[in-house]
């Protein structure tokens, strides 16, 4: 065993940071796609219309009983598939993450929603109001509010799973170290840079969520 | 489209079939092992992070946030290829040659250490949800801290935290796919070794989807036995 | 005003209300009295249409709850309604609790609109927290803000479900007297309460109900000193500390 050798990351530092990049990227592609597909499956799954309740519930029960590993190789296998061409890794990985977190993005919102208590349903209906402005200025406001830390720990998932995109040759963080590392074998260094740094962006961000929370508790 | 004819007769034609059976196996071993450990080390840790000594519970807080905030993958490949570094080189050499499947035991290592900050957040929130009275209560009656926590606190926080348990070994079980990638020949990792002799990955993946299906649904059957097991009116009921 | 006719409503084989018939004439304070679970806040909820009923029908104004071309949203504009939570709107000021209802469905503007909220505070005697949110005030406050955020919409019909069972015992009488008021200005009112004195101060009628069913209805005279069922007297007794 040699001696620490910082240097290597001194070396390889622009390397690394383009693949640290590369993980913002697919994170903002994961979390706004997952969030936007995550409200439409969400508020499907509390719709009384059979014909919408039951395909969003299969959406959501079928991709949260398979790992994130496997549903990227699918989609790598499928999506040029149904392209028609192939579309490259980084497409396929958002492709993947998109639908994939788009299914646990749905429960929370739906979980939301379901949390404003009838009476507040009762309460405004009470006075005239109709479902549509019910939703409007009273559920949805509310149950929004109640959401944020938990979006924001699922956005912290988002951020977290990127790494799975390495299997399918994504030149993210994870993998720019390891090519690194198989050049230049230092790989306590690497991957406690690494380590290090994915630590500092998911703990401020889940300690952000957890001052969110306590503040919502303020308000109410 | 692009053209593509779906040969599904891989999934269990020879040899392809005996590696997934192999596989499948791996995957259930890797669960299990993981799951009891992370149960165990979870249990301690997230009753350490609502004892009363504060020593006790920064580290516990630390451990919780270490393993929390590094992603799974990151953790695995750093207890493969970055800890055994910090071995000396004959402790090194031993790991590599002496233990058969040393990846595998490296992969438990990682995981179950993982999984059990995760449990011990899930125990942490069970116990704090425990109206301080009940300390109070058993306290009372002359209870040491110690009795307070193994005869009232702990099995009424266990029936509180089953269904989030619940949902953690099943992600337990999702992520032993990860092992694939420091070469433990599980499920997902024979789906696509299938894949790179045969060529035909939608049928291949396909497959090891129905397995972790399958393995879901076993799995939610169990933790749902255990739950009316443990019921106790007016906490869960039967259902 | 409201007629209610054999109205019936079950869930599976538990029946909430059994064949509950009942006229509560323009300006009478009906006061409807009963243990748990004896469907006084189903019935009151079926009133205003905000729970569905199996059998039976009930006429506000002429105007059948049982008719598919009933317009229950504007039937509800004419009912104001008191909740045993409060239910206050927690993300917004007490100003705008009390005015969006105003503003949103019967388009009154918002000057308008903030100038009847203040009258209506200054009569539930809390003008000053208009500005302020319902985490801030106390429990007694919020139910005189929810008092006043029905009154908003001008009903003829003021329906109060269990309106100080969640209070602390100092502050039911503050929301008491403003019902008492309400009471004695000509308001319709239907209310679900176990205070019996309210009811002996301005109640015209006063119904038992148990299980479902009306047990025994009468004047407040009538009801308190001679009550016909040996269960009405029962009640009565375990209630009236005196």
């Amino acid at each position: 065993m040699g001696t620490f050798d910082w240097k290597v990351i001194y070396d390889n530092f622009p390397f690394l940071m383009q693949g640290l990049l590369t993980t913002f990227e697919l994170a903002v592609i994961g979390i706004t796609g997952g969030m936007l597909l995550g409200i439409i499956v969400g508020m499907a799954r509390l719709s009384s219309n059979k014909l919408i309740y039951y395909p969003a519930t299969l959406f959501v029960n079928f991709f949260r009983s398979l790992p994130l590993l496997l549903v990227i190789f699918w989609f790598y296998f499928l999506v040029p598939l149904l392209a028609g061409r192939p579309m490259g890794d980084f497409f396929s990985a958002s492709v993947a993450f998109v639908i994939f977190e788009a299914s646990y993005f749905a429960e929370i919102i739906r979980a939301g929603i379901q949390s404003i208590s009838k009476e507040q349903m009762q309460a405004a209906y009470s006075t005239g109001f109709t479902y549509g402005q019910t939703m409007r200025y009273i559920i949805i406001p509310q149950a929004l509010r109640n959401m944020v830390p938990s979006l924001l720990t699922q956005a912290v998932v988002v951020f977290q799973d990127t790494s799975l995109a390495y299997v399918i040759g994504v030149k993210e963080f994870l993998r720019s170290a390891s090519i690194v590392d198989a050049r230049e074998m230092r790989s306590l260094e690497l991957y406690a840079f690494i380590g290090v740094v994915y630590f500092i962006f998911c703990y401020s961000m889940s300690k952000l969520s957890k001052r969110l929370e306590a503040k919502k508790g303020i308000a109410k | 489209m692009l053209s593509y004819d779906f040969k599904w007769s891989i999934l269990w034609a020879d040899p392809y079939g005996s590696w997934m059976l192999e596989g499948i196996w791996v995957t259930i071993k890797l669960g299990l092992i993981c799951w009891f450990i992370a149960l165990f080390l979870g249990t301690l840790i997230g009753t350490l992070r609502v004892t009363p000594w504060k020593p006790f519970r920064l580290f516990a807080t630390g451990y919780t946030e270490v393993f929390r905030d590094i992603p799974l993958l990151v953790q695995l490949f750093f207890w493969y290829f970055a800890a055994p570094r910090i071995l000396p080189h004959s402790w090194e050499m031993y790991l590599y040659r002496e233990i058969p499947n040393s990846e595998f035991w490296i992969v438990v290592v990682g995981l179950s250490l993982y999984t059990s900050s995760r449990v011990a957040e899930h125990i942490r929130a069970g116990m704090q949800s425990i109206p301080d009275d009940q300390y109070n209560a058993a306290l009372s009656t002359g209870f040491t801290q110690f009795q307070t926590y193994w005869y009232v606190i702990i099995p009424y926080a266990i029936r509180l935290v089953i269904p989030p348990l619940t949902t953690e070994c099943l992600t337990v079980f999702k992520n032993t796919s990860l092992a694939m990638t420091v070469a433990v020949l599980e499920t997902t990792f024979m789906s696509q070794q299938i894949e790179a002799y045969t060529f035909h990955g939608i049928e291949a993946t396909t497959g090891a989807c129905i397995v972790y299906m399958i393995i879901t649904l076993v799995v939610v059957m169990i933790m749902g036995l255990v739950e009316n097991r443990l019921a106790v009116p007016g906490l869960i009921t039967r259902r | 005003m409201i007629e209610i006719q054999n109205v019936s409503k079950w869930f599976g084989s538990f029946r909430v209300l059994e064949n509950v018939s009942e006229t509560i004439e323009k300006g009478q304070v009906v006061v409807i009295c009963g243990p748990s679970g004896a469907g006084k806040s189903m019935l009151c909820k079926c009133l205003n249409g905000l729970e569905p009923f199996q059998e039976g029908d009930i006429i506000v104004d002429g105007i059948s709850l049982n008719d598919p071309s009933t317009n229950l949203i504007k039937l509800r504009q004419k009912m104001g309604m008191v909740f045993q939570r409060f239910e206050l709107y927690p993300h917004m000021k007490i100003l705008q609790n009390i005015t969006i209802a105003p503003i949103k469905v019967l388009k009154v503007s918002q000057e308008a609109a903030e100038k009847k909220a203040l009258e209506l505070l200054e009569r539930v005697g809390i003008p000053e927290q208009a500005q302020k949110f319902p985490g801030n005030l106390s429990g007694g406050q919020q139910q005189r803000v929810a008092i006043a955020r029905a009154l908003a919409m001008e009903p003829e019909i003021m329906l109060f479900d269990e309106p100080t069972s969640a209070l602390d015992p100092e502050m039911i009488k503050e929301v008491l007297d403003v019902m008492i008021d309400l009471a004695k200005s000509g308001m319709t009112m239907v209310v679900v309460t176990h205070e019996m004195g309210f009811a002996r101060e301005v109640a015209d009628e006063i119904i038992f109900m148990e299980r479902g069913k009306i047990i025994e209805r009468g004047t407040d005279v009538s009801f308190f000193k001679n009550p016909k069922s040996e269960r009405t007297k029962e009640f009565l007794d375990k209630i009236l500390l005196v």
